[in-house]
């Protein structure tokens, strides 16, 4: 049974990895603070699941149809709209203060949008259903496919941010946005990518919910919580840390309630949350401000 | 001109403006308010009572308009509001729909909170409520006199599942029970009548709304060994419970899921063997031939929103509209009248006959649905059912 839980596990911790993932690079190297997240995660659950259900592309490759069209949106909206405020913006706290109530609306017109557009029922479909055996453990296969989905996105994104030129060049923005202006990093065209690889990320993950769940306009709370909590334990900024985060979630929400009992789900997570932040404010994988 | 044309002249202008004013007030569609959550966590719930609404008043137009004791015809104009999953802005909604917007009718709001957050509303202003998509004893304690409930309330889906549970020989039971009003209710019903009944409780085990992931618990009903499983869900967790009872191979033969086994995405979601055997709370199937519009309603609700009706919320939604017509179609308008209406007449709706004594409903008997062959059947209290009840025997490989 252990064995069991522990695969429960993973299957959450990736996706919570992927969903902080992408959080943690739109706040981390823009300071944007992304609370329509959870939307932006439900629109591409909603792409995933029209990819699927009208056009019958196979459900691996509407992952990415998913990642392709949430991406292009980031870009846009990046265009439009963050690129101005990012450059009015007189400080990190004025940026955090206006992309809140920016993304706060977005939130609010993507979620009555969606309702619009498609209705308020759920929404869901049936693909590799059969179970797996791993060991001796049961899994569904869509939950298999889901894990596999985003282990490779986790692992594709930290090669990405370790190995190429543009990921190091993020990286040092994030580390310290006008140090990288000065050496000559293109910061308008990096944070282009990260919208396109942010955004995308969000729309990949909920993809990846809609191959296990239903789909719903109303889905993407939830997740936002989930994301926002992983990357103040993993670290601002820290692309490791939200893995680590993600998989820490994932165990206290599964082995750690076995333990305990389903009503402490919450107290597991939020006194985790909490006891990082009066312990190590920085995050687990953070450092202390110079 | 003499005064006596002038008169005469004045008189039949008199008349023609009275006649005009009254063919207007005929001729003026009928208000019938409502407050919904279209957004918020409920947003994802209600639109199968919504439907059913607007499935009814598009079809009372097309007949020509709702039959009024006295009065003639008049078209359906529906006023609505999204209360955003919020039951105080569900309470206000309701002010506003009887202060400013001076609907002639209300329909009933969507989930128990809801209900109970606008009974004040009605009661001061004495204005009748056909109760829909609310499963709770809490009101009908309450001594409200104007609201009425067609579905059958938690205690008696108790005595029912208990009975049930008892006639297929079951000796012990696990008890998942998710922490909102519905089904904690029927918990509280559900343990003294099993215990009555010499059916002890394996495993009683309750979880928050925010649960994600159901595999300790259903590996506690595994070790368990329970005769039944009986999961007090709603539909999100009722597809967790699925999913991991099929990856944990839970053989129970009796495995019942409180809420969402009837709503339509999720025959999508599984396959059918997974489904097959899964049973429900539910009276109501277009399968029962005693209910000659039951398939009536299934076929134009399919009609209209290519998707089946949810088998509870929106036939009692819809019935809702229905036993509401006909006390307008018996004693007219005024809300008084109707509230006595409710008292002494019996109805006619997709759910069978309905009588209420005080504001329960005495006629329809709260029943069982099970997933045969893809299809929901009734298969308790037996004088009701469409097909006997059938063991769960697995899940699909």
């Amino acid at each position: 049974m252990t064995w069991q839980l522990l695969l429960s596990a993973c299957v959450s911790g990736a996706l919570y990895a992927v969903i902080a993932l992408s959080l943690n690079l739109i706040y981390g190297t823009m300071r944007l603070l992304d609370v329509a997240h959870g939307e932006f995660v439900m629109v591409g659950a909603f792409a995933g699941y029209f990819l699927v259900t009208l056009l019958g592309v196979p459900p691996v490759l509407a992952l990415l149809g998913a990642f392709a069209l949430n991406g292009l949106a980031g870009l846009v909206l990046y265009q439009w709209l963050f690129a101005g405020i990012i450059r009015r913006a007189r400080s990190t706290e004025s940026l955090e203060s206006t992309s809140l109530l920016v993304f706060f609306g977005l939130s609010v017109i993507l979620q009555n949008g969606a309702a619009l557009a498609f209705g308020g029922t759920p929404r869901a479909y049936e693909r590799y259903a059969r179970i797996v055996h791993v060991g001796g453990v049961a899994i569904t296969g869509n939950r298999l496919v889901a894990m596999a989905a985003c282990v490779l996105a986790v692992v594709a994104v930290l090669v990405f941010f370790a190995r190429s030129t543009w990921g190091l060049a993020i990286r040092a923005l994030i580390a310290n946005r006008d140090a990288a202006a000065i050496v000559g990093i293109d910061t308008q065209a990096a944070f282009r990518l990260t919208c396109v690889l942010g955004f995308g990320l969000a729309g990949y993950a909920g993809a990846v919910i809609g191959l296990m769940q239903p789909v719903s306009p109303f889905m993407g709370g939830q997740y936002l919580m989930i994301g926002f909590v992983i990357i103040v334990l993993g670290g601002v900024g820290k692309l490791v840390g939200s893995v680590v985060g993600g998989v820490l979630i994932a165990l206290l929400e599964t082995v750690g309630t076995q333990l305990t009992g389903p009503n402490y789900r919450d107290i597991l997570i939020y006194g985790t949350f909490i006891a990082v932040l009066l312990l190590r404010p920085q995050g687990i994988f953070g450092r202390h401000a110079a | 001109m003499s005064r006596r044309a002038a008169l005469a002249g004045g008189a039949a202008t008199a008349a023609g403006f009275a006649a005009r004013r009254a063919r207007a007030q005929a001729g003026a569609p009928l208000k019938i308010g409502y407050g919904l959550p279209r957004t918020g966590y409920l947003g994802v719930a209600s639109p199968v009572a919504e439907q059913a609404y607007l499935l009814w008043g598009e079809q009372v137009n097309a007949a020509g308009g709702l039959a009024i004791a006295g009065g003639g015809r008049r078209h359906v104009q529906f006023v609505s509001y999204d209360d955003q999953s919020e039951p105080s802005k569900t309470a206000e909604i309701y002010e506003k729909l009887i202060s400013d917007d001076a609907v002639d009718l209300l329909l009933a709001p969507y989930g128990t909170p809801f209900h109970i957050a606008i009974a004040p509303v009605i009661e001061r202003n004495r204005f009748p409520v056909v109760a829909a998509a609310t499963l709770s004893s809490l009101l009908r304690d309450m001594h409200m006199r104007h609201m009425w409930f067609p579905q059958p309330l938690p205690d008696a889906y108790g005595v029912i599942l208990a009975a049930f549970l008892a006639a297929q020989g079951v000796k012990s039971a696990s008890l998942l029970t998710l922490q909102l009003p519905a089904s904690l209710e029927t918990r509280k019903y559900l343990l003294p009548q099993l215990s009555s009944r010499g059916i002890s409780v394996a495993l009683d085990q309750d979880y928050p709304n925010s649960t994600a992931d159901m595999t300790g618990m259903v590996s506690a009903v595994r070790q368990a060994h329970a005769d039944a499983v009986i999961c007090l869900s709603y539909p999100q967790d009722s597809v967790l419970y699925v999913g991991t009872a099929r990856e944990l191979g839970i053989t129970t033969p009796v495995q019942l899921l409180l809420i969402g086994p009837g709503e339509p995405f999720f025959v999508k979601k599984f396959a059918r063997a997974d489904l097959e055997g899964i049973l429900t709370i539910g009276e109501w199937t277009p399968d029962q031939a005693r209910w000659p519009r039951a398939r009536a309603f299934n076929d134009a609700y399919v009609a209209r929103w290519k998707e089946p009706p949810d088998y509870l919320d929106s036939t009692v939604s819809y019935a809702s509209c229905e036993i509401l017509a006909q006390a307008v179609a018996q004693v007219g308008l005024d809300h008084d009248a109707i509230t006595a209406a409710m008292d002494s007449m019996a109805f006619d709706t997709v759910k069978g006959p309905i009588k209420f004594r005080g504001v329960e409903n005495i006629s329809t008997q709260p029943g069982l649905l099970q997933f045969q062959s893809g299809a929901l059947q009734i298969v308790w209290p037996p004088d009701i059912a469409t097909a006997r009840f059938r063991p769960k025997t697995g899940w699909s490989l």
